[in-house]
């Protein structure tokens, strides 16, 4: 049996809902906006686990050995991507600053490696040549430079052959062979060890947005508080046996609720776009935003007990998002040691954000989390009281 | 009529430095309407405000059907109804559903809610708009007598009427008029202001005259337009306007 005090919270709790399904717009834009900023997140964050860049090429030595055997090499990098110009293409683009790079083939680069002379690959750039032209770059001097180590061991070894009668295509074939179980079985590998935190910034970024997004609803809430105390009815509803306390408990539960519903929909869609929840960490996270909604919506309730037109509570709410969000580190890594870590720690989403990297790099379980949830459920339970207190004190005109 | 249902004893409030009421005192009988006249910023809606349990005063005590506002406030709640001056109305909401709300922040069940939501509806004229449409396309005599209405779930049995009638045309007016008739005539006990002098004189038994946080006049009607000349030939506003005077006040 519900008791009468239950009672009146949960009516207040599902009137308010039903007012929020009620605003076609408000629903629209609470369940369309999640899906619009994951499209714009998959297209920011998709492949961006490894690089891929675009090599803008002029070959003026078509025909020639060298120049087909590089760009050969060069279209076997799956990161690579050749886009082909002219030379007036390729000048005319440098200097719109439409392009940054571009490696010129002159057309002597084969016939100069043929007669033993150096043969020149030439970089132009504008500045220096933007950072994927500078990888560009370093990967084609990579492949020039096995292509030239390979041209000097055959040199080397046709030297030191001269007086036999072994043919220059026996040395290039074995030399080639020689490289061939050298890449195989090099001498010296490359072994990639990850320390630390996970840099992916799907893992690194999508906690921020996340808790962003909620954190916008701070300005709903709040605004419909004020909204209604000018409308009269919050007054109203003081004048029956309605308390403060229940008041705010029924409005909590409600701007919860609608905060989850649009948490379940960003975790669900992070799950299908992204892949990076296990069944358990699905429910783990569910739990952090339980707790991150749940004080997200007692500082909406703050700030419309204090502020007193509907625009002053937006504003107020937009800052309070906006400084939330961005000390929270939603938009860059918070450098460890520095003055702005220890700023992030008066920031909510600080702590959401680390309880939600924590699980979703799965370093760690929902007990390794608990300082973090601990200081989210602080923030409800003086978020409560204050914003009963606040409101009181406003209505009796203090 | 002598039995008296709420007794206000030296009431005080301030805002910062502002006294609004400065030392107030009257008693309302069971089934009397008790008007509150007075120009504005004279304290009324203050007064109100305190008595109605959402204000506390700084000094002084409300006793209504032998409560004190003092210590039970819930008590109070159970036994007051309060129409206030601005439309307190949820307006996405049909009429039916707002009395349903309001009912239900009464204590009341889903069942007596609704029943109660049927018969005051009917009870203000409005049966057939129940739950045809929301309250915000009703018109502004319909959307006054939603909010009195809605101050009737509960079965309260001392209403609050703050100028339950501002800015209406004369038929939803005297509609208003003859709803509150009812009532008293149901033996409610009414605490009524307004601006318009004839209404107080038309359905009042007693008339407080508040300006500047004091009350200036207490007595009926006929009483208090005798002390200007013949009741017959005095009409209720130029008892107020010798009272208050004529300066303007906003």
């Amino acid at each position: 049996m519900i008791s009468g005090k239950m009672m009146r919270i949960l009516v207040v709790a599902l009137m308010e809902v039903r007012s929020y399904l009620r605003d076609k717009a408000d629903l629209a834009f609470s369940i369309l906006l999640p899906v619009a900023i994951f499209a714009l997140m998959y297209g920011a964050f998709s492949g961006q686990d490894q690089f891929n860049g675009t090599l803008h090429l002029v070959n003026e030595d078509k025909e020639g050995i060298y120049s087909t055997r590089l760009i050969t090499q060069l279209e076997s990098i799956s990161s690579l991507t050749i886009d082909y110009l002219s030379p007036s293409d390729a000048d005319a683009k440098l200097e719109k600053s439409d392009l940054l790079m571009v490696v010129s083939i002159p057309p002597d680069f084969s016939s100069k490696i043929i007669s033993g002379q150096t043969a020149e690959l030439i970089f132009k750039q504008r500045g220096n040549g933007g950072q994927e032209g500078q990888v560009v770059a370093s990967i084609v001097r990579g492949v020039a430079g096995n292509i030239d180590r390979e041209l000097v061991i055959q040199n080397e070894v046709k030297n030191n052959l001269a007086d036999t009668d072994i043919s220059r295509e026996q040395i290039q074939i074995a030399v080639a062979s020689f490289i061939e179980q050298e890449q195989i079985a090099p001498s010296v590998s490359v072994i990639d060890e990850v320390v630390g935190e996970d840099l992916n910034p799907v893992t690194s970024f999508l906690p921020g947005i996340m808790t962003m997004f909620v954190l916008f609803a701070v300005s709903l809430t709040a605004q419909a508080l004020v909204a209604e105390r000018k409308k009269g009815t919050l007054e109203r509803l003081l004048t029956t046996r309605l308390s403060v306390g229940q008041l705010f408990t029924g409005k909590f539960l409600a701007n919860t609720s609608r905060g989850m519903v649009q948490m379940i929909i960003l975790l669900a869609l992070a799950q299908i776009v992204f892949r990076i929840f296990t069944p358990l960490t699905f429910l783990q996270s569910l739990v952090i935003a339980l707790v991150f909604t749940a004080a997200v919506s007692t500082i909406g309730l703050i700030i419309g007990s204090i502020a007193r037109t509907e625009d002053q509570a937006s504003w107020i709410a937009v800052f309070f998002t906006m400084f939330m969000s961005i000390v929270g580190g939603t938009f860059f890594a918070i450098p460890q040691g520095s003055v702005l870590e220890t700023i992030s720690k008066v920031s909510l989403n600080t702590y959401a954000n680390n309880a939600f990297r924590t699980i979703i790099m799965r370093s760690g379980t929902i007990r390794d989390i608990s300082f973090e949830l601990l200081v989210i459920a602080g923030v409800i339970v003086v978020g409560m009281i204050l914003s009963r207190v606040l409101f009181q004190a406003v209505l009796k005109g203090k | 009529m002598t039995e008296p249902f709420l007794v206000v004893n030296d009431l005080h409030r301030s805002f910062n430095d502002y006294k609004a009421v400065n030392g107030v005192s009257f008693t309302i009988n069971k089934g009397e309407i008790f008007g509150l006249l007075g120009p504005n910023g004279a304290g009324k809606t203050t007064t109100i405000r305190m008595l109605s349990t959402v204000l506390p005063p700084d000094r002084g005590d409300i006793v209504i059907g032998g409560y004190s506002v003092r210590n039970n406030t819930d008590s109070i709640r159970r036994l007051i109804g309060v129409c206030p001056q601005e439309l307190a109305l949820y307006a996405d909401l049909s009429a039916f559903d707002n009395l349903m709300f309001f009912g239900r922040m009464e204590g009341l069940s889903s069942q007596e809610a609704r029943a109660q939501a049927m018969s005051n509806l009917e009870f203000v004229g409005l049966t057939d708009r129940a739950k045809k449409g929301r309250v915000d396309k009703f018109s502004g005599g319909m959307k006054r007598r939603v909010n009195l209405a809605i101050a009737l779930m509960g079965n309260p049995q001392l209403l609050f009427l703050d100028e339950p009638t501002v800015g209406i045309d004369p038929q939803s007016r005297n509609n208003i008029y003859e709803t509150i008739e009812m009532l008293r005539d149901r033996g409610m006990t009414i605490l009524y202001t307004t601006h318009y002098m004839e209404e107080a004189d038309r359905l009042c038994n007693r008339i407080a005259i508040m300006d500047a946080g004091i009350i200036i006049a207490l007595d009926t009607p006929y009483n208090l337009k005798s002390k200007l000349g013949p009741p017959e030939k005095v009409n209720l506003e130029d008892v107020f306007l010798n009272m208050t005077g004529r300066s303007l006040r906003d």
